[in-house]
């Protein structure tokens, strides 16, 4: 009656995480989509959001302190990774970080201002938790080693800066 | 005219290349040398040449300054491959004699010999330059733009975006029409055309010697078709896509750059909704974030602020001693709770139960013993709202019945 994984797919979206086509469980909720939204709606309330990358529940309320802290950590990660003559999009899809180079950028940075005002962002500690939460939530996973990638789930945050100027007259279009 | 042997300004280049070489770079950065700029570098590496510079002419007065002769310029660009870019104005000016030329061969082709020579030779030549100034432009783009995507230099976003716009829009724009195979009015295509032409004047003009230019013209224009596709598929398949991928990151710069910029992550943008998990249990081992999570929801909430209410209430409170004394003074009491009421209502006739309850608690002090009287079973006590039902009691004080 309920397809594979059904309890691992609920467990994790209740949990707040995100399920990314990186994991297995993204192609059963993708083959059972129209049965997954509607399970979420009629069962708690709650809109199931998918995308090529990545599926996720939102609910009336919102922890916006969480995701303001992550859309930070991401805004400077990337300033920062481009400054050093990366590409960063290529970088959070494929690369690992050891947390010694995040800390590193976090303390080079030219965001000062933003960064002390953060306390997940503020000190190599609240840097390491901070990366805890987002691994909970399955935007970063643990590799060992202190070393971290990035799941596609960077890709709300990331987006969701982009899209703050879209509407704009695009007098800098290059 | 230069006296010294070809072989001895050579070796003279050769011997003091590294000075060289520094006027050179200071050139490319300030379009001359000021003749400051040679004394210091002349004094850093401890020569007294700037004579013989002037003799052999690699260096040139322009004022009270200096510049390379162009002939050594190029010759520097060439062997560093560092070119300056050349604007299309410059390019399409190659487009222009090519064309011109072009045209006065195909309207002169039955006249004079010896200037329909000139001219294929002068075609050549143009052509020539034409190709070598689109290979080195392309070399120094594709240079220019992956320096600018490595961001050696540390350089700002929005510097970042300006350079990449100007190079799009001064350079490889420009540089592509030149090259479009599409576009009509290409060299390219005018190069098709001088080819095509060339091919069957190669066969079918009368004089030979002719014919013979027309037959080095067309292999010459064979190659420059291969070097001119080679250039284009470079543009096509890297320097437009490195230029694709900077305009990508800079939409994304620009999105974070504003969310950062003054603060405004902290204000009125909201981040995108994120589910907030409800159920945690202490074995969970996310239980530290998840809490840390619960807490910090609340930490950027403004301050509550209570704003006393100004009217005023009147607060009754039971002052237990006094009470305690009339109920002293009064005693043996036969029936309590009618004397609590009364009491009560001799300080507030709208009493509440509450209130009544509060002078009750009496009952329950050490000092008195509490009995059920025997005559009459209950009493009733009423308010504006309500009637209680009260057992009858009656107290003494403790020592009225130890006597």
């Amino acid at each position: 009656m309920y397809p594979d994984k059904h309890k691992e797919i609920v467990t994790s979206l209740m949990e707040g995480k995100f399920i990314t086509v990186e994991d297995l469980s993204y192609e059963t909720i993708n083959k059972n989509e129209d049965f997954y939204i509607t399970f979420f709606e009629k069962s708690f309330g709650f809109e199931l959001i998918g995308n090529l990358d990545f599926y996720y529940l939102v609910s009336n309320e919102t922890n916006e302190n969480t995701s303001r802290d992550i859309s930070i950590f991401f805004s400077v990660l990337c300033y920062e990774l481009d400054k050093d003559g990366k590409n960063f999009l290529e970088e959070l899809n494929y690369s690992e970080f050891h947390i010694d180079e995040i800390i590193e950028y976090f303390k080079n940075s030219s965001w000062t201002d933003v960064i002390k005002a953060n306390k997940q962002l503020n000190n190599d500690e609240n840097l390491k938790r901070h990366i805890g939460t987002m691994v909970k939530r399955n935007i970063a996973v643990k590799q060992g080693n202190d070393r971290y990638s990035f799941t596609k789930a960077h890709k709300l945050f990331i987006d969701f800066a982009k899209d703050l100027i879209k509407d704009e007259k695009s007098e800098t279009k290059v | 005219m230069i006296k010294s042997e070809p072989k001895s300004i050579l070796q003279f280049m050769a011997s003091h290349y590294d000075l060289l070489r520094e006027l050179f770079d200071i050139q490319v950065k300030n379009d001359i040398i000021t003749k400051e700029s040679l004394i210091i570098c002349l004094e850093n590496y401890d020569k007294d040449i700037q004579e013989q510079l002037t003799e052999y002419q690699i260096l040139v007065e322009q004022n009270d300054d200096f510049a390379f002769n162009e002939p050594y310029f190029v010759l520097f660009e060439f062997i560093h491959q560092k070119f300056k870019p050349l604007l299309p104005e410059e390019i399409e000016h190659f487009g222009q004699a090519i064309r011109t030329l072009f045209l006065k061969i195909k309207e002169g082709i039955n006249d004079d010999k010896n200037i329909l020579l000139e001219r294929i030779e002068a075609l050549s030549n143009q052509i020539k330059k034409f190709t070598n100034a689109v290979v080195n432009n392309t070399k120094s783009l594709l240079t220019e733009s992956k320096e600018l995507k490595a961001n050696n230099k540390k350089i700002d976003y929005q510097e970042k975006i300006h350079k990449a716009r100007y190079l799009i829009e001064n350079y490889i724009s420009p540089l592509n029409t030149i090259l479009d195979v599409n576009h009509s009015q290409s060299i390219y295509n005018e190069l098709l055309n001088v080819s095509q032409f060339t091919n069957v004047k190669r066969f079918d003009y009368a004089d030979e010697s002719i014919r013979r230019e027309f037959e080095k013209l067309y292999h010459l224009l064979r190659q420059v078709a291969k070097d001119l596709n080679l250039q284009s598929v470079t543009l096509t398949n890297e320097l437009l896509p490195l230029i694709e991928r900077i305009k990508t990151e800079s939409q994304y710069l620009r999105g974070f750059h504003y969310y950062l910029t003054n603060g405004n992550c902290y204000k009125e943008i909201e981040p995108p909704r994120i589910f907030v998990s409800t159920r945690d249990n202490i074995y969970n081992k996310f239980v530290y974030e998840n809490t840390k999570e619960y807490f910090d929801q609340f930490q950027h909430e403004e301050d509550i602020i209570v704003v006393e209410d100004s009217e005023q209430t009147n607060d009754w409170l039971f002052d237990k001693s006094k009470y305690k004394e009339t109920l002293n003074q009064n005693l043996p009491i036969d029936d309590f709770f009618k004397w609590c009421e009364h009491s009560i209502k001799e300080e507030n006739e709208d009493f509440s139960f509450d209130n009544f309850f509060m002078v009750t608690s009496l009952l329950f002090e050490e000092d008195y013993e509490v009995s059920v009287s025997k005559v009459g079973k209950s009493v009733s006590i009423s308010n504006e709202n309500s009637e209680l039902i009260m057992p009858k009691l009656t107290i003494k004080k403790q020592e009225d019945v130890s006597r």
